[in-house]
């Protein structure tokens, strides 16, 4: 399943969400349950099948991991479990440091310190997003493999520091 | 009676239901407006209300009445138990039923006792009121097409699916079960042509919902849900008598833990439906008031005085606002929205009225929000509008609800752990795909546990159905591959088909809802509400053979004009002849023929419907919609020359 053509985007890493966005839209207007409300039992599960399909390719291209991932499985380079190398030694044991400081931050309810944790992490996810984009435009994807998996590490972390805050947030307000 | 009901002279009507917890009503669209339609009194809202005497069943403002004499035999509120297990939290709340419990291998559904020895489920409970609604359209509207009911966003599977059943009980055609919120945000959005972000603030007797979307060009598309499907008015009325009766001394705090009450051994069901009933009285009157006297009579005679202050009032209920706070805050960050960036927060529900909530929702969001439709019909209204759309005889054709699923769907994994396999929040209708493998030699048979939730544990969320494949061929362990697709339809439900991957066999799928009805409960509660069973069950499957013959052979000859040059050498002759016979069997009796007659046509029009479908696809990427090529069509020739060219 290729979802660039099943919402006729061309097949880029760099991806205009806007244009995205409309597209999704344009095709779940043509596509939506809501319009074959009156139509057969076939034609209902057709239109059905094609719209869950539309809103599938729309979550991955949507999503910076999810969209590398389906391109690379489209140009045939294996990725997920098993199949991608070990991380750089180095980045681990920087983003070791980094949950530390999480940790920390967390276990003292430092809301600001765990703001700016977040932030340099999105700071640096955006640069991987970057490099990812240059990489694939220039034919040189299978070279990428070890920064898709940097990113999911970035993901991963902007995820917890945002759900921390989240809580206390919610704690501090209910409190 | 057959003859009366299908009178051809009355074209059928879609209307739209809100199925509320206090109250319920049905409207309809004229004349692109929606009218909520009341009774021969001229009241719109119905009490949602069904009193089970010894030999009648009677439903609204007359069953209200039965409340206080037969407070067991009067189920009120009945949406707070529906979809819910028979040990739900919820039966163990100050009420005034008899709980039956399920026998051994009968379904895990809240039962009561009601008068006339019977005993009765929420999804029959619920399609009282729906009867009640529909007749109340029948008498309108003469027929009642399609039908759209409304649920809370935040109802799981299990609450979706008894509604659509107690829909089905009550003999509706059920469109699509449509989320309050997006009901209200489509009444307020069409009526005022907005656009921008809105959050939805949906306080209603026994539900809490918040939804922002985005309105743009047509499209509502939500963006986050959330919310407590049982939180609401009665929770205020509860926290209220509950403080009345400790007034009175009828109930007390336990000493080690004051916020766990005990009833007074005394206390009958009867006084409690009294309480509960002039605690939501006190509400009422505390809207406009700041102290309010109650007069409680005593069952031995003379009654007690208590003086409720609104201040009081505004105390027991905060702990519940802040409840909403928390999900509200959640449903901004989940939609990555800062609270100034919305463009207008709309009131729903009865339960909004109070002013402290009103108070509380201003300061949550930093403005005034938008009550200017009456907060208890415009729900229905946005139900009408919808089910006018599915109809398709609306003018609005570029209107489109995008609707998100409220909760995460998982299945369990090892160590009851689950494994979440859809976010919640994503757009519906949606699918997620996963592979498994058997974990013994010659296993033919495997379970998938699906639950719904955002907790990491299974115990923590809540269980919706175990799904059992069978049929597996035997092989030795770990070599089968069994392909599973879980799709969520655009009613919110989940449905699980499976594929052994080595072979390609599709596997059947059994399905043991948590806390529900399978297909043969509600098949037979179908036939036991009919008066004749089988006789009557004919007569129904002939009107619904009939309404979907008559419904497919309409979308057929629009199908035909609108895009009449896909079709293949032959295939206009097929498609005519099958819905020759399909017009001939649905003026017969026969309702297996009716059936037949309608595969027949589909499988006729089966390739011309996905080259049309291709033809949509083609024009959404490229960006043109049909109303512009319609125009364009009509501009350079006219549809009409076109239509004649073809009929030639």
């Amino acid at each position: 399943m290729d979802p660039f053509a099943t919402l006729g985007l061309p097949r880029r890493y760099a991806l205009d969400l806007a244009v995205a966005e409309k597209a999704h839209r344009e095709l779940s207007r043509a596509l939506h349950p809501d319009r074959y409300a009156q139509a057969g039992a076939s034609e209902r599960r057709d239109a059905l099948s094609r719209a869950v399909a539309v809103n599938e390719a729309f979550r991955t291209v949507r999503d910076p991991v999810s969209r590398a991932e389906a391109l690379m499985t489209l140009l045939g380079i294996a990725v997920g479990d098993g199949h991608e190398p070990k991380a750089d030694p180095a980045f681990l044991m920087d983003m070791l440091e980094q949950r530390e400081a999480l940790a920390e931050a967390r276990a003292s309810r430092n809301a600001v310190a765990i703001a700016d944790l977040r932030d340099a992490l999105r700071a640096t996810e955006l640069g991987a997003q970057a490099e990812l984009a240059a990489g694939f435009d220039s034919g040189r994807a299978a070279e990428l493999v070890g920064k898709l998996g940097e990113l999911r590490f970035y993901r991963r972390f902007i995820d917890e520091a945002q759900a921390i805050l989240d809580d206390l947030s919610d704690c501090a307000s209910t409190a | 009676m057959l003859f009366e009901i299908f009178d051809p002279k009355a074209a059928p009507r879609p209307v739209g239901i809100d199925l509320g917890t206090t109250n319920s009503l049905v409207a309809y669209v004229k004349n692109d407006k929606p009218f909520a339609i009341s009774n021969c009194d001229g009241e719109v809202l119905l009490p949602s209300v069904v009193a089970y005497d010894d030999d009648e069943i009677v439903v609204g403002t007359v069953a209200k009445k039965h409340a206080f004499e037969r407070p067991s035999d009067t189920i009120v509120s009945v949406k707070r138990f529906v979809g819910r297990g028979a040990d739900d939290a919820e039966t163990r709340r100050l009420g005034p039923y008899h709980f039956v419990a399920p026998a051994p291998g009968e379904p895990n559904v809240v039962r009561f006792r009601v008068g006339g020895g019977r005993v009765v489920n929420p999804v029959e409970v619920s399609a009282e009121i729906l009867r009640e609604l529909k007749s109340r359209a029948e008498d309108e509207l003469g027929r009642v097409g399609g039908v759209v009911i409304t649920v809370p966003a935040y109802f799981d599977d299990a609450q979706r699916q008894a509604t659509k059943d107690a829909g089905r009980l009550a003999g509706l055609d059920v469109l699509r079960l449509l989320n309050e919120p997006t009901a209200a945000a489509l009444a307020y959005g069409l009526d005022k042509n907005s656009s921008g972000h809105f959050a939805v603030y949906d306080l209603g007797g026994g539900t809490f919902d918040i939804t922002t979307l985005l309105l743009d060009d047509g499209v509502f598309q939500v963006k986050s849900t959330g919310g407590d499907s049982a939180l609401g008015g009665d929770d205020m009325d509860r926290a209220l008598a509950e403080d009345m009766l400790c007034a009175l001394g009828w109930m007390e705090a336990e000493k080690a833990r004051p916020h766990s009450l005990t009833p007074h051994p005394r206390l009958s069901p009867a006084v409690v439906r009294l309480v509960l009933d002039k605690a939501r009285e006190v509400k009422h009157a505390l809207t406009s008031r700041d102290a309010v006297e109650v007069q409680v009579p005593l069952s031995t005679g003379g009654e007690q005085h208590l003086t409720v202050t609104r201040g009081r009032f505004e105390e027991l209920i905060a702990p519940l606002l802040e409840r909403t706070g928390v999900a509200c805050r959640r449903a901004l960050r989940d939609a990555g929205l800062e609270a100034s960036q919305l463009d207008g927060v709309i009131l729903v529900g009865g339960s909004t009225r109070v002013p402290a909530v009103r108070a509380y929702v201003e300061r949550i969001f930093g403005r005034a929000p938008l009550a200017d439709i009456d907060a208890e019909q415009v729900v229905a209204y946005g139900a009408a509008i919808q089910a006018d759309l599915l109809a398709g005889s609306g003018p609005r054709q570029d209107v489109l609800l995008l609707d998100v699923l409220p909760l995460s769907l998982g299945i369990e994994v090892g160590g009851g752990v689950v494994d979440k396999i859809l976010p919640r929040n994503t757009t519906i209708p949606v699918g997620a795909r996963g592979s498994y493998t058997t974990q013994e030699d010659n296993q033919t048979g495997f379970e998938i546990h699906v639950v719904q939730g955002e907790r990491e544990l299974v115990g923590d969320c809540r269980s919706l159905a175990r799904f059992t494949l069978k049929g597996i061929p035997p092989m030795p362990a770990g070599i089968a591959r069994l392909e599973v697709g879980f799709r969520v339809d655009a009613d919110g439900l989940l449905s699980v088909h499976a594929k052994e991957a080595t072979t390609g066999l599709e596997q059947t799928v059994a399905v043991k809802p948590s806390y529900g009805l399978d297909d043969a409960a509600v098949e037979q509660m179908l036939l036991e509400a009919l008066d004749h069973g089988e006789d009557d069950l004919r007569a129904r499957r002939v009107a619904e053979g009939r309404v979907e013959a008559g419904r497919i052979a309409l979308a057929t000859d629009k199908a035909l004009a609108a895009d009449f040059d896909l079709l293949e050498a032959g295939e206009r002759d097929a498609i005519m002849g099958a819905l020759g016979e399909l017009r001939a069997a649905a003026s017969g009796s026969d309702p297996s023929r009716i059936t037949a007659k309608i595969d027949t046509l589909d499988a006729a029009t089966q390739a011309f419907a996905g080259r049309r479908m291709n033809r949509a696809i083609a024009r959404a990427i490229s960006g043109k919609r049909v109303d512009d090529l319609s125009r364009d069509v009509a501009g350079a020739k006219g549809v009409e020359a076109h239509l004649e060219e073809h009929r030639r």
